[in-house]
C-alpha cells in the first residue's frame, strides 16, 4: 500500500465522521419540529406570549416557561458571577496564598463533578428549609421594600432555583474566567506595574477592561448551561406557571414542564407543545451559546475589541 | 418506598409458595384450579406509574408460580403506554383512564381493543397541622373544592370551623401542594372535584392528568407531594393512600355522599366501586360514590391488549396471566400494597372481556 493511499482512506474516515456529526444535528433538529408541528399550526407565534397552560382545554403558550428560565438563569448568574470572576482573579493572579490553588481547584473539578440530580436532592431536603426559615425572612426584612422581595415565602421557587443554579455554574464560570484571564499577555501587567499601579490597579484598570470580552464569554456559556438545567431545578421551583415579580414565588422552567409532563401528554397537541417548548428551549440556547463562543474565539485569537 | 413494599410482598408470595399454602404450590409449572396452566412466552408492557408497584410485584410472583413465563413492565406513564401500544412495541398497556375515542381510533377502532380493569385506587388528602391529629380533620366537597380553588386560604376560615367543632384550627395560611408531572392520581381527585363542584369545572375545565391548578405548588410525584407536605407547616395534599400509610401522614377524614366521614382506605375503595354496577371502560368514574364506607376519591387502572393477537403463543400467555391478576391469588398482591380488590362484578366483566380475545379467529382463553 503506498503512502497516498493510507491518507486517503484515513481522510475518508475524518470526512465521514464529520459528516455524520453535522447529520445527527440536522436530524436532531427535524425531529425536534416535526412532533411540534401539530402544536405550532395551532398556536403560531402566539405561543410566545401566552400565559395559558391547560392540557384540560388543550390551550399552550410558553411565556410564564420562558420567563421561569430566564429569571432563575439570570439569578443564578447574578450569585455565581461575583464569587466566580473573584475565584478566577486569585487562582490566575494573586501570587500569596499559593498553597491553596490546588485544594481550591480540586473544590470546582468536585463541584462540576456532582451529577445535578444530587444537586437537586440537597437542596430539596436541606435547602429549602434554609431559604424558607433563614435566607428569604432576612431578604424580607432588609429588601422587603423590593417588589422582588415580597410575600410569603415557601423556601420554593424563583430565587431557590436561582441559587441552585448559581452552585451549579460556578465550575464552569470559575475555570472559563481563569483561563481568560491567564491569557493576559504578560508584557500589559508588567508595564502597569512599572508605571506604579498597585496589584488591584493592574487588576482593575489593566486585566479585567483586556480580558472584558473572554469574562463575557465565560458568562454567556455558564448561562447556556444554567438554561437547560432540568433535574435539579424541577426539585426546587414549585413547578407553578405564573409570573410575579417576587422571586420567592413559585415558577415553572421550560426544561421543568417537559421533564414534568411528557410522561402523561396524550394527544398531538399536547405533545407538540412540549416539543415546541424544546425547540424554544434549543433556539435560546443555541443563540446564547454561539454568541459566547464567537465572543471566545475572538478573544483567545489575540483581537482586541476596539474602545 | 413502594420498593420495600414490593421486595416484602414478593417475599410473602414466595413463603405462600414454599408452604404450599396455594393449591400450585408443589409445583411450578401448572395451574391450580380455574387458573390456565400459559404456554412460554416473554411479553412487555409499559404504561402507568400508579399500579407499577402492583404489577411489578404480581409479575414476580406469576413468574415464580410459571417460570416459562416472563413479564417486564415498564411504566414510562399513561401516555407512553398507549403510544407504545399504538406502534405495537409492547404486548399490553396500562392507563389509569381508559382510550379515549381518538385513542382508540388510532389503534384500529374501540372495537379491535380490549379494556379491563387491574386494580382500584383511593386517594388521601394529607395535612400537616401541628394542633390537629391524625383524621381529626373532616373536610366536605364543599370545603375541599374551596381550598384547592384557593378560596379557603386560612386553616381558621370559617367554612372549616363549623364542619370541625372541637379541633383546634390555627390561624395559618393554607399552602396547597399538588403533583406536577401528569398523573392518574390527579386525574382521580379533579374527576371527584369536577363531579361535587361546579365552579371547579367551569374554571379548570374538568378532570385530567395534568391540569391548570387555580393555587398551589406543584412537587413531583406521590413521593415529592408527600415530603413537601411533611416539610411544609399548614400544607395540605392529594396522595395515593400507600404513601400517606407509608410515611405516617395524617390524614383527613373525607365526607362522602351519603354524609358520612371516612377515613380513605382500600375498603373504602371496593365499597365505592361496588356502588356502581354498570362500571365499564366507557363509565369508569367511580367518584363521589353512594354508600355509607365508600371512599369518595377513588378509581380504576386499566390494562389495554390488542383483540386480535397475531402471535398465539404470546397471545394465550397474556390473556392467561391478566385473568390470574383479576383473581383473588392475582389481587392479593395488589391488597398488600393497599390498593383496592377488583369487585366482583368489575372480575366477571374483565373475564367476560379477555373470553373475546382471539388469534386466527379462535378464543385464547380457556377458563370455564
Amino acid at each position: 500500500m503506498s503512502k497516498g493511499s493510507g491518507d486517503r482512506i484515513f481522510r475518508a474516515i475524518a470526512y465521514s465522521a464529520a459528516a455524520l456529526i453535522l447529520l445527527i444535528a440536522v436530524v436532531f433538529v427535524i425531529a425536534l419540529f416535526i412532533p411540534a408541528l401539530p402544536a405550532i399550526t395551532k398556536f403560531g407565534l402566539g405561543f410566545f406570549v401566552s400565559r395559558t397552560w391547560d392540557p384540560v382545554r388543550i390551550q399552550f403558550g410558553a411565556l410564564p416557561a420562558i420567563y421561569g428560565t430566564l429569571v432563575t438563569s439570570a439569578i443564578g448568574l447574578l450569585i455565581a458571577f461575583p464569587i466566580g470572576l473573584g475565584a478566577a482573579l486569585f487562582l490566575a493572579e494573586d501570587a500569596r496564598l499559593r498553597f491553596l490553588r490546588g485544594p481550591l481547584s480540586f473544590a470546582i473539578e468536585l463541584l462540576a463533578g456532582i451529577p445535578s440530580v444530587v444537586i437537586g436532592l440537597w437542596a430539596f431536603f436541606v435547602l429549602t428549609p434554609l431559604m424558607r426559615d433563614s435566607v428569604d425572612p432576612f431578604l424580607k426584612h432588609t429588601l422587603g421594600f423590593l417588589p422582588f422581595f415580597q410575600g410569603s415565602a415557601s423556601g420554593y421557587g424563583f430565587l431557590t432555583a436561582g441559587v441552585v443554579l448559581a452552585i451549579m455554574v460556578l465550575p464552569i464560570m470559575i475555570a472559563l474566567s481563569r483561563d481568560v484571564i491567564r491569557a493576559v499577555p504578560r508584557s500589559l501587567r508588567e508595564a502597569s506595574l512599572a508605571l506604579g499601579a498597585t496589584n488591584a490597579e493592574t487588576i482593575w484598570s489593566v486585566i479585567l477592561p483586556y480580558a472584558r470580552v473572554g469574562i463575557t464569554g465565560a458568562v454567556l456559556l455558564s448561562l447556556g448551561r444554567a438554561l437547560g438545567e432540568t433535574i435539579a431545578v424541577t426539585m426546587v421551583i414549585g413547578n407553578r406557571p405564573q409570573i410575579t415579580s417576587s422571586l420567592f414565588a413559585s415558577g415553572y422552567t421550560l426544561p421543568s414542564v417537559i421533564a414534568n409532563e411528557f410522561t402523561e401528554a396524550v394527544g398531538d397537541v399536547y405533545l407538540g407543545a412540549l416539543f415546541y417548548l424544546g425547540v424554544v428551549l434549543v433556539l435560546i440556547t443555541i443563540a446564547v451559546n454561539v454568541i459566547a463562543r464567537l465572543l471566545v474565539w475572538r478573544f483567545t485569537r489575540g483581537e482586541t475589541v476596539s474602545a | 418506598m413502594k420498593s420495600v413494599l414490593v421486595a416484602l410482598s414478593a417475599g410473602v408470595a414466595l413463603v405462600l409458595t414454599a408452604c404450599g399454602g396455594s393449591p400450585t404450590g408443589g409445583n411450578p409449572s401448572t395451574g391450580g384450579p380455574g387458573v390456565p396452566t400459559p404456554p412460554a412466552a416473554s411479553l412487555t408492557g409499559a404504561g402507568a406509574t400508579f399500579p407499577k408497584p402492583y404489577y411489578d410485584a404480581a409479575n414476580f410472583a406469576y413468574n415464580k408460580k410459571f417460570s416459562q413465563v416472563n413479564i417486564n413492565y415498564g411504566g414510562g406513564g399513561s401516555g407512553a403506554g398507549i403510544s407504545q401500544l399504538t406502534k405495537k412495541t409492547v404486548d399490553y398497556g396500562a392507563s389509569d383512564v381508559p382510550l379515549s375515542a381518538k385513542e382508540a381510533a388510532a389503534m384500529g377502532g374501540s372495537d379491535k381493543v380490549i379494556q379491563i380493569a387491574s386494580t382500584l385506587g383511593t386517594v388521601s388528602l394529607a395535612y400537616n397541622l401541628d394542633s390537629v391529629a391524625d383524621g381529626h380533620l373532616k373536610l366536605t366537597p364543599d370545603t375541599i373544592a374551596g381550598i384547592f380553588l384557593g378560596r379557603i386560604t386560612k386553616w381558621n376560615d370559617a367554612a372549616l370551623a363549623a364542619d370541625n367543632s372541637g379541633v383546634s384550627l390555627p390561624n395559618q395560611d393554607i399552602h396547597v401542594i399538588h403533583r406536577s408531572d401528569g398523573s392518574g392520581t390527579s386525574y382521580i381527585f379533579t374527576d371527584y372535584l369536577s363531579s361535587v363542584s361546579p365552579d371547579w369545572k367551569a374554571k379548570t375545565g374538568g378532570p385530567g392528568k395534568s391540569i391548570t391548578w387555580p393555587t398551589g405548588d406543584g412537587a413531583q410525584g406521590n413521593a415529592g407531594v408527600a415530603t413537601r407536605i411533611t416539610q411544609t407547616p399548614g400544607a395540605i395534599g392529594y396522595v395515593e393512600l400507600a404513601y400517606v400509610l407509608q410515611t405516617k401522614m395524617k390524614q383527613a377524614a373525607l365526607k362522602n355522599r351519603d354524609g358520612n366521614y371516612v377515613i380513605p382506605s382500600a375498603a373504602g375503595a371496593t365499597a365505592a366501586a361496588t356502588a356502581f354496577i354498570g362500571s365499564s371502560p366507557s363509565q369508569f368514574s367511580i367518584v363521589n360514590a353512594s354508600g355509607k364506607d365508600s371512599a369518595p376519591i377513588s378509581g380504576y387502572s386499566w390494562i389495554i391488549l390488542y383483540k386480535d393477537q397475531a402471535d398465539k403463543t404470546k397471545g394465550t400467555a397474556l390473556v392467561d396471566y391478566l385473568y390470574w391478576l383479576t383473581t383473588a391469588e392475582g389481587q392479593s398482591y395488589a391488597i398488600n400494597l393497599h390498593y383496592a380488590a377488583l369487585p366482583s362484578s368489575m372480575a366477571s366483566y374483565d373475564l367476560l372481556a379477555l373470553k373475546d380475545v382471539t388469534s386466527g379467529g379462535s378464543a385464547l382463553l380457556s377458563v370455564s
